[in-house]
């Protein structure tokens, strides 16, 4: 891109093209004196929009759903009288068919985001360090492609390799290793295959970008010092790549606590998770909107808690480590 | 790092790609199989699945459904992203970080939860659950997206462009669309599709805010709780070769963006 190919044409002298008539154009230049005549007003013209935008469609929903959290009955009906109340968090704590399946989803959660770190900490590390840089993209892209396509898709993908006569049942008995097919489906090792499955490329991209930044020559230093691979590991590449791995396990843990149709496909009773408690009283019918407004609310609060308190810990663990 | 954990690596690398394509090679190659029941052996093959779905005018009716919801909300979201990016790039004023914080908050919300906070402000504005509620959810959803790709874009544009635009006599609007919004573009076109594929793959904001109407991901699911078909397996393989050769696209036209910003 050069001046002379993009704004060549842009000058004063330019009366003819579309741009020229539009900046000699009544209106056009009533309309930019209001808004261009001085930097304070083009300031407040190119901001206005988005500030009201994300107000008003970013925070205005979550704000409206703490609201109905706090009702004692919504949507609205002629004859009951809404009025505000904790009622609607009270009941949280009154029963544990609630109660586990929360605690279920942030164990499940955090142990999958474990799972899938450990898992994808050396695919990352083998891609940025041991691959040709020119045929990064290549690697790359066979790991991408997959993650295109949608959850819904992805979900039946599995269902297809862990049926009963899906292809993994086929192979163990082909093998002799099982009799009878092996029950996976609708169980814990299911969803956490089908979990690992839809999330594990938001873990990958930021460990694989912040190994890739770390130089080569670094590892190369510490090795001529007389450093062993596990204390160049150690020292170097895992302080180093941080902050990868805590936007990767943000990802992750908050995805997989927000998912529904995965539990829903691939888990069973045993297996109920918190998303499927709320989504429920969307579904019945009657006042159960405050109820599911409130869980939402608990889900929510304790899911960006615990991701912001593991993100400070590992910004003070890479602060001591930079020291 | 030894030899030996080289190759460990190279091997849990070639595990999980296996991992990632072997259960959608099989979804595809169930697709041809002559037979209601979906498993293993297949004993012989047909294309009969596909004359379904061709046929079948509710998958047809899902799919352009899906499809203008995914053009309109990347449109919308285009526009939000890019305006907010440009907004917020270079500039510091007070409460630049809040804004910030609020414009990546939807890609933070998990899913569920971002549903049904839109479905409870849906209706309290008074918004019938259908086409535009689910186009209104998929636009914020995705501005974040937008306006990460388009800041990113934003921070290697020299600062000369847009003063020698004004030197010129180009007003700041003129200027932008004729000197910041040419640069802009390929990212535009690379968060665009990612956008069209966040939208035409999502599940859980379309299920909570959908009329009776369903998307093309909503009618699978619920064709999947009815039963397994291969018709099922037909749908998916056409979804998911029209999704990756629209991703592999968008990724060459980034990917050309970097090689081309670095020359300019």
């Amino acid at each position: 891109m050069t001046y002379t190919t993009e704004t060549g044409t842009a000058g004063k002298t330019d009366r003819t093209g579309f741009w020229g008539r539009l900046s000699t154009f009544g209106p056009y230049v009533a309309l930019t004196d209001i808004l261009l005549s001085s930097p304070r007003r083009q300031f407040w013209f190119l901001l206005a929009i988005p500030i009201l935008w994300v107000f008003i469609t970013h925070l205005g929903p979550i704000l409206q759903m703490l609201n109905v959290s706090l009702l004692s009955s919504y949507p609205p009906s002629p004859n009951k009288v809404s009025v505000y109340t904790l009622e609607n968090y009270r009941k949280f704590w009154s029963d544990s068919i609630f109660i586990t399946p929360f605690i279920r989803t942030l164990v499940f959660s955090s142990v999958l985001t474990l799972t899938t770190l450990i898992i994808m900490y050396p695919v990352a590390y083998f891609l940025a360090r041991h691959v040709r840089r020119d045929r990064q993209i290549l690697f790359l892209m066979l790991l991408l492609i997959p993650f295109w396509v949608g959850e819904v898709v992805r979900i039946f993908a599995m269902m297809i390799l862990l049926g009963n006569n899906g292809a993994l049942n086929i192979l163990l008995q082909w093998l002799g290793l099982t009799e009878r097919p092996i029950p996976f489906m609708y169980t814990g090792f299911s969803l956490s295959a089908g979990i690992i499955y839809l999330t594990a490329l938001y873990m990958l991209m930021p460990l694989y970008s912040a190994l890739e930044k770390i130089p080569a020559s670094y590892s190369e230093a510490a090795a001529d010092l007389g450093a062993g691979p596990w204390t160049r590991f150690r020292r170097i590449t895992l302080p180093l790549s941080l902050e990868g791995i805590a936007s990767g396990c943000t990802l992750v843990f908050l995805i997989s606590t927000g998912m529904y149709a995965t539990p829903v496909l691939l888990g069973g009773p045993s297996t109920t998770l918190f998303s499927e408690v709320i989504a429920g009283f969307f579904h019945v019918a009657g006042d159960q909107w405050p109820v599911g407004a409130a869980f939402s609310c608990i889900m929510l609060l304790t899911a960006l808690a615990l991701s912001g308190g593991f993100n400070k810990l590992m910004g003070f663990l890479a602060g001591r480590v930079s020291k | 790092m030894t030899r030996n954990t080289r190759i460990l690596m190279q091997c849990i690398y070639w595990a999980f790609v296996i991992y990632l394509l072997v259960p959608l090679f099989l979804m595809m190659l169930m697709g041809f199989k002559d037979s209601k029941f979906i498993g293993f052996p297949i004993k012989s093959w047909t294309l009969d699945w596909y004359m379904t779905v061709f046929a079948d005018t509710a998958v047809l009716q899902a799919f352009a459904y899906s499809m203008v919801i995914a053009v309109v909300s990347t449109l919308i979201a285009l526009t939000m992203g890019t305006w907010i990016a440009v907004a917020l790039t270079g500039r510091s004023f007070w409460g630049r970080a809040i804004i910030l914080g609020l414009t990546l908050l939807p890609a933070i919300i998990p899913g569920v939860i971002s549903a049904i906070a839109f479905r409870i402000a849906a209706r309290v504005v008074g918004m019938e659950p259908g086409m535009w509620a689910i186009i209104w959810s998929h636009a914020i959803h995705n501005v974040p997206f937008v306006v990460l790709v388009v800041m990113a874009r934003l921070s290697t544009m020299p600062k000369s462009y847009a003063e020698a635009a004004r030197d010129l006599g180009a007003d700041p609007i003129i200027a932008f669309f004729r000197v910041s919004l040419p640069y802009l573009t390929p990212a535009m076109i690379g968060g665009g599709v990612f956008c069209m594929l966040l939208s035409f793959d999502d599940f859980v904001r379309s299920f909570f805010l959908g009329g009776y109407e369903p998307t093309l991901p909503v009618l699978i699911f619920a064709k999947l709780r009815s039963g397994m078909s291969p018709e099922i397996n037909a749908i998916s393989t056409i979804v998911l070769v029209l999704t990756a050769l629209l991703g592999l696209w968008a990724e060459r036209s980034m990917r050309g963006l970097s090689k081309r910003a670095s020359h300019d």
